[in-house]
């Protein structure tokens, strides 16, 4: 046999081996059936050194030990085996992430429906259209992160502006086709816009009380 | 350098499933459990028993060990519990063995028990490793000899040992070493021969 090897389990023996040659050994020890032995031998001679009466040296105790521990599960498929049942012990644990991502969701519509009336009201998007403005159609929060309107978070409005015509387009309109339509309605219908134009045209800025809100 | 680092490198193994590297510790503390459990029994065979029961005891509760004492030190606790506790229910207990009776019913383990200590191949044998061990360290060379008993019966570190006998501490390993396989030699003789030249013997 090596003779450092041996060398080396003599100093382990002693617990005088630095411990990462420990660990190197200590594997090789619980496999070497060889080195097992000589390991019980070192054993042996301390106890005769020691004078240890009544002790048998030849005692099959180790032998006795082993064969009772072979019936026994190995400690680390053990250890899994306790921990199984603790893990079904916290079956809460998946129905609090549940519960927990559904709330996070239900904020989420909550906070794009209370954002969505700004992006998206039939009232006012007719005044921030593309066709109107010529700009592409952006958030209000996009707007205020300095017109980066690809964030993940808030999705881009969707397409509306081919259903939204400007009031002004559909005042002209309305005009030009005024001989095909009756005179009480063309009247109603101008006077609605006439009515509604300068209310429209001051909801482009927010007031001045909901911008410090918002800010 | 961990005074304890080969013991906890073996418990460390057992913990993950190495059963093999509990045989190690088994075969390394088994004189010193059973040397310790007749402080509370006189039968050596008792004491076997008792060691047996301790170790296992051991080993079960390995997962718990943290590594916070000395693996030793832990093994010796549940050791002298398990003897306090087996004598306290031997001494419960209305069964006692009178070798007198000679009834049928006659316990089965104490005849195993019989079998197993009191043989006189067996007690032959543990004296033929006593002679040969202690021939064999009478035979060491002087330095050899201080090496291995300064160790062994005293107890102390190599450090200690190299101050004791002023020499660096890698000569002290290698002494201890080289006194263990000139004993080693005569008492492979011994075991390899066993039982069969024991019973010449006997």
């Amino acid at each position: 046999m090596n003779e450092e090897l041996d060398s080396q389990l003599s100093a382990m023996f002693d617990d005088q081996l630095p411990p990462g040659e420990c660990e190197l050994l200590a594997r090789r020890l619980s496999r070497d059936e060889q080195l097992k032995a000589r390991w019980g031998r070192y054993a042996v001679m301390g106890a005769v050194i020691r004078a240890e009466r009544g002790v048998r040296l030849n005692a099959p105790l180790a032998g006795r030990v082993s064969a009772v521990l072979l019936a026994e599960p190995a400690l680390g498929a053990q250890s899994l085996a306790v921990a199984l049942p603790r893990r079904g012990l916290r079956w809460w644990q998946p129905v609090a992430a549940g519960a927990l991502v559904a709330g996070v969701a239900a904020m989420s519509i909550l906070w794009l429906r209370a954002e969505a009336p700004s992006v998206v009201s039939p009232l006012s998007a007719h005044l921030t259209t593309p066709a109107a403005s010529g700009a592409p159609v952006i958030p209000a929060s996009a707007r205020e992160r300095g017109g980066r309107a690809d964030s993940y978070v808030v999705p881009p409005a969707p397409a509306v502006p081919a259903i939204v015509v400007p009031s002004t387009e559909l005042a002209n309109y309305v005009v030009a086709h005024s001989m095909f339509s009756s005179p009480v309605a063309r009247r109603n219908l101008l006077s609605a816009f006439m009515t509604s134009e300068p209310a429209a045209a001051g909801a482009e800025e927010p007031p001045d009380d909901v911008k410090s809100a918002a800010q | 350098m961990s005074a304890d680092a080969s013991d906890l490198s073996l418990v460390r193994r057992v913990q993950r499933g190495d059963k093999g590297a509990f045989d190690a510790l088994v075969l390394k503390y088994q004189h010193k459990l059973v040397k310790l459990v007749m402080r509370y029994v006189r039968n050596p065979a008792e004491a076997e028993d008792i060691a047996q029961e301790a170790f296992i005891k051991a080993y079960r509760a390995l997962p718990q060990f943290r590594g916070d004492s000395a693996f030793y030190t832990w093994l010796y606790r549940i050791a002298i519990n398990t003897a306090k506790n087996a004598v306290v229910s031997r001494d419960r207990s209305p069964i006692e063995y009178n070798i007198d009776r000679h009834d049928n019913d006659e316990s089965y383990e104490m005849q195993g028990r019989m079998k197993d200590s009191e043989t006189p191949e067996g007690l032959v044998l543990t004296d033929e490793i006593r002679t040969t061990v202690n021939a064999a360290i009478d035979a060491l060379p002087e330095d050899l000899r201080t090496a291995i008993v300064l160790r062994e019966l005293e107890g102390l570190s190599y450090e200690e040992i190299a101050a004791a006998m002023d020499c660096p501490v890698g000569t002290v390993r290698s002494r201890i070493f080289r006194a263990r396989e000139a004993i080693d030699r005569r008492l492979r003789e011994v075991f390899e021969g066993g039982l069969g030249r024991a019973e010449e013997l006997g």
